[in-house]
């Protein structure tokens, strides 16, 4: 039984990635490029699934990793956006900085404003690339190895992280020569790879999002298979009875931290990509809550539960909101949505599916018994 | 009034010959679709509520009079949601699934922002309502309320002369706006023979204002310039006047404190300060006495209040459909072609479109406030003033920088 | 120097009347109320309704808005918390929900300006409250001018703890808390009815939110979603005092208001909520339960 539920459980995965797969031949443009966003959604879905479902880290903060992926490939893209380029200067150089530049500085990234030479590497779409992982998961690596060899568990943790989300967002917001505060970086130009140009709308760029949603799911679902998958849940279940095994728990916790923080980071330069523009508005703390959400409707347990809840929340959400008659009361009903989905479905979409799916086994499989019994009844009268 | 249907179907890339007839034959009499855009959720809706209502208001009354060219205009309402992101998905919703041929909307720049790559790459045209801090030449927005020197150029010298004024403390909420408006305070301040004592910021939304007044208190100044933004406004005047500060000796001249702040925090706390704005429900003409009475009878609420972004939302439905009459087709940048130069009198008085920068020329106004929550119009500029969104950065009505061609940035000096 | 000092004890005390009621809901019940921030907004909006529809004052409103608080508390109790015990992050979840949905129904008037009707007082606007006379400008006390309006506020903190003190410390129901924060299932077998206990308190710690929101409304302004921030500065000054200490939440947020009001003195008022947080995450990280960690058995 054990194994056809993991049976059912991989079709569930390959069906989900053929569907995403498939979705462009059935999608006009504006659909398709509203479809990847909630598809990046949907990655941050599996991200808080990662470290809440498996690692027991309910992390309040993952707004920061986003909004850190974001910039980091947001301010490659500002870089490449026609304005910045026309500056009259040899490198390009934000539109942003030359109003918050310092009187008569020199219209370049070196000395425009204090800390713009920070930028200077950022004309690299590839060196973008690269900080866009490896800063949200060196911070999460940081931040993580002090609060997990410090034991610090449960809602501590949610603490910390709602507390390094809001720092970080008022010190970007603060920053405004280097960030442009409040408006976020807009105007961006075209990421381009090679000879292929990823416009917000075209199906490339969707392929890009749906592709790497897949491989995230599997490696994910992997990754939760393996040795060290197994001892994070052992830890996230009896925290101490896995620690007097002899595990060294912390690094596990760390790992798992890194790995969602890195999966965040991803997703938040692919929204870039899809949405052209990044904005401290992703460090909102309503924003990292309402992932968290996302998470716990489709299910905290299952990868695929809370990226299939952050689709359908979504697009509930869009269509209720332009629906004329819900315009305004349409968060009405999401807050209904997320009251009744914590009260009455506890394990979300993934769990009800998977209670129902033990349900009709059992009685499968009673019947089969059943069936079986009669036969072995019926053979001696024959 | 011939109008051709070529609108529907330039943006649309997919479409094939056939259904191009169908539309065009099908569409020829129905109503024109146009987008409005603002938050009616989340913590912007105080103010963009009143934007939108003010703009369907518009809308209705121009449905009322016969539309546009014998076409009745039909509004696609979303809402923003205080939150760029969900801006930037309703606009692209729109611009592309609904085909408007305009949308009306915004609040803040942060959301004019995110939405503009959608206007700009679809070649749409986005009406923008709300007083903000220049620095910006798209050729896919009008914009229809002030940039900084239609706010400050009479605002400061008039504080320095008439109220003899010679030490500022410039206070704002932590962003681009409210830094935008200190740096042009700055400029005039020093033309003026002024000083600057100290130049604060606090964080957006944060409404503790005790240390920020404790250092005007002790900072020796007599005037304050505030680009405070929002709910802290209120508490900001509130603290001011609770720690002992009076607007006689010490008065707070803003830039954003309007006629829906001054409800709020109850008269008595702003009676004697200043605000500067092209518009106030002060003005004295029939035009805005009735614009009032109706907007208010619109929303059902005999104490409603009209501030300057509210007039502009409503100014702008009908400047967009004097251009849509003049253009002859709903194509949004024959549209933004035929804004140029539009002229129209609002309940502002005369307004007209620059045809370089699709900027509005209005008239700079200094009202003091009463202890009636009433402003008194204490000055006005004799003539609408020319629109200079790089005023900081030394442009001139003779040194235009942004022009119809775009901005010409090797002009720009740091 | 003193003004300084001055500032930073009344930014103490408006967190300390947040966190309060946070404070008892987080110890005994073991519930996270995001919606707690709501309830401050409720009482806010009572002290509108009242002065707008009865003609009451603020010495009116600080006793209604207490009892229309905590009846709205013991509703999502019943309703809601009731079913979620033992499931802290659930809880968090759910009054976040909760919050939201309590937000639109101010916005939308209760769903009446769907009809176009509109009452005085709700809608998505911003709200006057008018303050006395005798609260307005400032006072002298040995020589140095204080807002009056702070210096009510600290007094009605103090009190207000003084009283949850008394309830905590010297009633039988009081006692019944503190056992129940103590360990729940043996409060349970001593003969404590642990759910009307809890319901109890919930309603007295939501009727001290609607409380900070009669004090927030003669402050701030009124306006649907002015509590946000609020319930985040409440809940960190929670853990940073440690759970379930009263004295603990007493000291974290005097000591969070002195931050607030000496940085943003010295240098200025972003930089200030910015060393707000990184106290905060410090304070957890050196001492993981807070500052005064109530031990449970």
């Amino acid at each position: 039984m054990q194994a056809t539920k993991l049976r059912l459980n991989l079709a569930v995965y390959l069906i989900f990635i053929a569907c995403i797969l498939l979705a462009p031949m059935f999608l006009e443009e504006f659909a398709l490029n509203r479809l990847a966003k909630f598809l990046v959604f949907g990655m941050l879905g599996v991200a808080i699934a990662l470290s809440w479902g498996y690692a027991g880290i309910l992390n309040l903060g993952q707004g920061l990793f986003f909004g850190l992926g974001a910039y980091m490939l947001g301010m490659s893209l500002k870089l490449a956006s026609p304005t910045s380029m026309a500056q009259g200067s040899d490198t390009p150089v934000p539109d942003f900085m030359l109003w918050n530049a310092e009187p008569g500085s020199k219209t370049d990234l070196c000395c425009i404003n204090g800390g713009s030479w920070l930028w200077i590497p950022f004309q690299s779409h590839w060196f973008g690339i690269l900080m866009g992982m490896a800063l949200p998961t060196l911070v999460a690596f940081g931040l993580g190895t002090v609060v997990f060899r410090k034991r610090i568990a449960g809602v501590f943790v949610s603490v910390i992280t709602l507390a390094c989300v809001l720092l970080v967002r008022l010190l970007i917001v603060d920053a405004q020569p280097l960030t442009n505060g409040w408006n976020g970086l807009t105007d961006l130009g075209v990421l381009t790879i090679g000879e292929t140009e990823f416009d917000p709308y075209s199906a490339t760029t969707y392929y890009l999002v749906a592709i790497s949603l897949s491989v995230t799911l599997i490696l994910g679902r992997l990754l939760t298979e393996t040795r060290s998958g197994m001892i994070l849940q052992a830890i996230r279940d009896d925290y101490n009875r896995a620690r007097y095994l002899g595990f060294e728990v912390s690094s596990f916790q760390v790992f798992f931290f890194c790995a969602s923080a890195l999966i965040a980071g991803y997703a938040g330069m692919l929204y870039v990509i899809v949405a052209e523009f990044a904005s401290p508005s992703f460090m909102e703390l309503s924003f990292s809550i309402t992932m968290v959400v996302w998470a716990a409707v489709g299910g905290r347990g299952s990868l695929i539960g809370a990226c299939i809840g952050a689709l359908l929340i979504n697009v509930i959400e869009t269509s209720v909101s332009e629906t004329p008659a819900l315009v305004e009361a349409w968060k009405v009903i999401i807050g209904l949505i997320f009251v009744l989905v914590v009260l009455f479905m506890p394990q979300g979409i993934a769990g009800l599916a998977s209670s129902v799916t033990d349900r009709a086994l059992e009685r499968f499989s009673g019947r089969a018994a059943r069936l079986r019994q009669a036969d072995s009844q019926h053979q001696p009268a024959e | 009034m011939s109008m051709t249907r070529r609108t529907m179907l330039s943006v649309s890339a997919a479409s094939l010959a056939a259904p191009y007839f169908f539309t065009r034959s099908a569409q020829a009499a129905g109503p024109i679709k146009v987008g409005v855009l603002f938050s009616l959720t989340g913590g912007l809706s105080i103010i963009e509520k009143s934007l939108r209502d003010a703009t369907m208001m518009a809308i209705a009354e121009v449905n009322a009079a016969g539309g546009v060219g014998g076409r009745q205009i039909e509004a696609i309402v979303e809402d923003g949601a205080s939150d760029p992101k969900t801006y930037n998905e309703k606009a692209s919703k729109l611009v592309i699934r609904d085909k408007c041929v305009t949308v009306f909307g915004s609040y803040t720049s942060a959301s004019r922002k995110a939405v503009l790559p959608v206007f700009e790459k679809r070649k749409n045209l986005y009406v923008y309502p709300t007083f903000y801090e220049g620095f910006e030449c798209s050729k896919n927005v009008i914009y229809t309320n002030a940039v900084p020197n239609q706010q400050l150029s009479n605002f400061i010298p008039w504080i320095s002369k008439t109220l003899g004024k010679k030490k500022f403390f410039i206070v704002g909420s932590n962003y681009v706006y409210p830094r935008e408006m200190a740096k042009v305070s700055k400029i005039l301040i020093q033309q003026q023979g002024g000083e600057y004592v100290a130049d604060e910021y606090l964080e957006l939304g944060d409404s503790e204002w005790g240390s920020m007044v404790n250092k005007i208190k002790n900072s020796g100044c007599d005037a304050v310039i505030s680009n405070v933004v929002g709910d802290s406004i209120v508490a900001f005047y509130r603290e001011f006047k609770n720690q002992g500060l009076s607007q006689d000796k010490i008065p707070i001249c803003a830039s954003v404190t309007s006629e829906i702040e001054i409800a709020a925090m109850g008269p008595e706390y702003a009676a004697g300060s200043y605000s500067s704005f092209p518009y106030l429900m002060a003005i004295d003409t029939d035009a805005n006495k009735s614009f009032i009475e109706r907007y208010r009878k619109f929303v059902n609420d005999p104490k409603a209040v009209t501030h300057s972004p509210l007039q502009s939302a409503y100014m702008g439905v009908f400047l967009w459909k004097q251009a849509c009459e003049k253009a002859g087709e709903l194509e949004p940048l024959a549209i933004r072609d035929a804004f140029k130069g539009q002229e129209m009198d609002a309940p502002i008085g005369r307004v007209k479109i620059d045809g370089e920068n699709l900027h509005t020329y209005l008239t700079p106004r200094i009202a003091q406030w009463g202890a009636d929550g009433q402003g008194k119009i204490v000055d006005e500029y004799k003539e609408p003033l020319r629109p200079l969104p790089y005023a900081a950065y030394g442009e001139t009505a003779d040194n235009l920088f942004c022009k119809e061609s775009g901005l010409d940035s090797s002009k720009l000096k740091l | 120097m003193v003004d300084t000092l001055f500032i930073g004890l009344s930014v103490g005390s408006v967190l300390l009347l947040v966190a309060l009621g946070l404070a008892i809901t987080y110890g005994a019940m073991g519930v996270i109320n995001m919606a707690h921030g709501e309830m401050v907004m409720l009482g806010a909006y009572t002290t509108v309704m009242t002065s707008t529809w009865l003609g009451l004052g603020i010495w009116w409103s600080l006793p209604i808005a207490f009892v229309v608080t905590a009846l709205v508390g013991l509703l999502i109790e019943r309703l809601i918390i009731r079913r979620l015990y033992g499931r802290l992050l659930d809880t968090l979840l759910a009054t976040w929900g909760v919050a939201i949905l309590i937000q639109q129904m101010i916005r939308l008037e209760f769903g009446l300006s769907f009809f176009g009707i509109h009452i005085q007082g709700l809608g998505p606007g911003l709200q006057n409250m008018s303050i006395p006379d005798v609260l307005a400008g400032t006072i002298n006390i040995f020589g140095a001018e204080f807002n009056k309006y702070r210096v009510f506020m600290i007094l009605v903190c103090a009190l207000m703890t003084g009283v949850t003190w008394f309830i905590m410390y010297k009633t039988s129901v009081g006692m019944q808390v503190r056992a129940i924060i103590r360990n729940a299932r043996m409060a349970a077998a001593c003969g404590i009815d642990v759910k009307r206990v809890n319901a109890l308190t919930f309603a007295f710690g939501s009727g001290l939110a609607g409380v900070a929101g009669v004090l927030m409304a003669g402050f701030k302004t009124v306006f649907p979603d002015m509590s946000t921030p609020m319930v985040v500065d409440g809940f960190l000054v929670v853990v940073v005092g440690g759970i379930g200490s009263l004295i603990g939440s007493i000291l974290a947020a005097g000591l969070l208001g002195q931050v607030n009001a000496l940085v943003a003195w010295g240098h200025n008022d972003v930089i200030a909520r910015a060393v707000v947080f990184a106290v905060v995450i410090l304070t957890i990280v050196l001492k993981p339960n807070g500052l005064f960690a109530y031990k449970r058995r």
